[in-house]
């Protein structure tokens, strides 16, 4: 099991002349702590106009200082939005390559589609073309990286021979994720060879069901890229506490934060019939789990509490085959700064020791450098 | 924490007077549903709600025309004009004033689920480039719009917002303000979908005076049942979306 933190850069309202200064430092801090304490991964998201709920339009650079102000830490790029009215193709494999050399050879490249029409609106996107130019990318990029020289004419992007500079530091290429939040894109994952990047958390029962079919796929892909990377990575939220009580409750109210602010945005699905969007993604899975559990009592997957407890949680993760856990540690602010950073503190110190490192997963051993 | 509405209560006070029905509720077959979204000038993102709903990030107007052909109270043809919103987490759209093609319509649509109608001249065609519906009220052409090149899709990919009707409940034997929600079930016999396009938009007939559609979002057009619902909860417009919702 491999710990890591996971980043929405969510900032509340009211805004001052520093409000999001303040949070990306915080972000900062937190990160360098992670780094220190032997965290594994911090990942980043890209979103854009989502008022409040994630000031993180532009990921790349933020990693990148993140990456400059730690050694070991890896840096998730989660995700790159791969629709043309987003990002470019040949852009996104030369950041990606460049956030690999300057790192060192940390990066994880994820990959997504966007899911909200705030999003899809604003940039001008189509919702029925981006699971396409989705797929489409995710194929190319891997040859942009490897190729000498690299020349493509598909049905949504096309370019003539053109050597792509820089190539990542990682040989073959950086570990591939996709960002899963729609049943069944778990699936497309596993069919394509890359490693899940589960958004949504739902019950030990629900995700064990969903791994193993993950597994079972990815035995007879056809990989985009050079390596299989059989990951699977999930989202949760930490606040560890040595009490009980009180970090159940804080950890409850950063779990409702979150949520409440993910639901005020109109999610494609709610907006623009299509069957691109079968269902509304990440947000009613959050509500779910954050409202799961009876009155009184801590839903069962989250990972708040005291150290305890989250080791007990942790162990059901691993018990139905998670390999990662990312930790959403604030929403908008809601927990103090210090008692972020002391949670972070309390985890790497008892819980962590808990889960020995098993062997390199397959990804990872044959995507290093 | 997310915005939340602006506009004064007194603006939310009116509206029917709710006795819901007791037993069975309608069930409203075959019934024809124009819906177009439009996104509308950020400047009116908190003026139209009440501080008891946040807006939606884009603020947005649901046009809805739904012709039922058999009822109750017989066949009628009602307009809705809802702003998107979200009571707490919930997705909701405002309704503050609609029109229906028929007083007895009115009358038992406004009784039984709160929802505010005027009686006008509401209209729904289709054909095989377009779907259109129009509202004409006293004399006025106070919507116009269409759904343009249909092509099917499944109904399953279609969502409806649940309303919050602004009208009166009865507590105490004093008639007090509230929003009623109403949250029909639909059941799909086909839809379409096609390009959104709007002639004509009074925003001070359907009480939303500020709302201005300047991005065409999406229209759809389904042939559903629909099933009423029982009345469960209503919102305080005054209060907190966080405090705002009772149990009926």
């Amino acid at each position: 099991m491999k710990f890591g933190i996971f980043y929405e850069i969510s900032v509340p309202r009211p805004w001052g002349p520093t409000t999001e200064y303040e949070v990306y430092q915080n972000c900062l801090e937190q990160v360098r702590l992670a780094d220190e304490l032997g965290f594994d991964q911090v990942w980043a998201v890209e979103h854009h106009f989502l008022e409040e709920y994630s000031h993180c339009s532009a990921p790349e650079i933020f990693l990148t200082a993140c990456a400059m102000q730690t050694k070991n830490i890896r840096i998730g790029r989660g995700i790159v939005v791969c629709v043309p009215q987003f990002n470019n193709p040949v852009k996104a494999a030369e950041v990606a390559a460049t956030m690999d050399l300057v790192s060192g050879g940390r990066l994880e490249f994820g990959t997504g589609r966007s899911a909200t029409w705030t999003e899809l609106g604003g940039m001008g996107a189509d919702p029925d073309e981006t699971k396409k130019t989705w797929d489409e990318w995710t194929r190319i990029i891997p040859k942009m990286w490897t190729q000498e020289r690299f020349g493509y004419q598909g049905r949504a992007f096309s370019m003539p021979q053109r050597t792509i500079l820089p190539k990542p530091l990682q040989k073959p290429h950086p570990p591939m994720w996709v960002a899963v939040t729609s049943p069944g894109t778990e699936l497309d994952a596993a069919d394509r060879g890359m490693g899940s990047l589960g958004l949504t958390f739902g019950g030990f029962r629900e995700q064990e069901k969903k791994i193993a079919e993950y597994r079972r796929r990815i035995k007879h892909c056809e990989p985009v890229g050079s390596f299989v990377n059989e990951q699977v990575n999930t989202v949760n939220f930490l606040m560890c506490h040595p009490d009980l009580d009180y970090g159940a409750k804080a950890g409850q109210r950063l779990a409702g934060t979150f949520n409440y602010m993910a639901e005020q945005l109109l999610a494609a699905r709610q907006a623009y019939p299509t069957r691109s969007y079968p269902n509304l993604g990440l947000l009613p899975a959050l509500r779910r789990e954050a409202t799961s559990a009876p009155e009184g009592a801590i839903p069962e997957g989250l990972c708040i509490g005291n150290p305890d407890r989250i080791v007990e949680v942790i162990k059901n993760w691993e018990s139905v085959g998670v390999d990662r856990i990312n930790f959403l540690l604030n929403a908008a602010e809601t927990i103090p700064q210090h008692e972020v950073l002391e949670s972070m503190r309390l985890f790497a110190r008892e819980v962590m020791p808990k889960f020995a490192r098993t062997a390199e997963p397959v990804g990872a051993a044959t995507g290093g450098v | 924490m997310p915005l939340v509405g602006t506009r004064s209560v007194s603006a939310f006070e009116g509206g029917p007077k709710v006795s819901p029905l007791a037993g069975e509720q309608w069930l409203l077959p075959g019934c024809g549903i124009l819906q177009v979204m439009y996104e509308i000038d950020a400047d009116a993102i908190t003026s139209l709600l009440p501080p008891a709903l946040h807006p939606t990030i884009p603020p947005t107007v649901v046009f809805t025309i739904t012709n039922v052909p058999e009822s109750p109270v017989g066949p009628f043809v009602m307009a809705e004009a809802k702003v998107g919103s979200r009571s707490g987490a919930r997705p909701r759209g405002l309704l503050v004033t609609g029109f229906v093609s028929t007083g007895a319509a009115a009358d038992a649509l406004g009784a039984a689920w709160g929802y505010p109608l005027r009686v006008a001249e509401v209209t729904l065609s289709k054909r095989y480039d377009r779907v259109s519906g129009r509202v004409v009220a006293s004399g006025s052409r106070v919507l116009d719009m269409a759904l343009m090149n249909p092509e099917p899709i499944s109904g399953n990919d279609i969502q409806y917002l649940a309303n919050l009707n602004v009208a009166q409940i009865e507590r105490d034997r004093t008639w007090i303000s509230r929003l009623v929600q109403s949250d029909p079930e639909f059941t799909f016999r086909s839809a379409d979908r096609g390009g959104p396009h709007l002639e004509a938009f009074e925003a001070g007939a359907f009480g939303l005076a500020g709302a201005i559609p300047v991005f065409p979002v999406s229209a759809s057009y389904a042939i559903a049942d629909i099933q009423m619902p029982e009345l469960r909860y209503v919102a305080d417009p005054a209060k907190s979306p966080i405090a705002a919702v009772e149990r009926l």
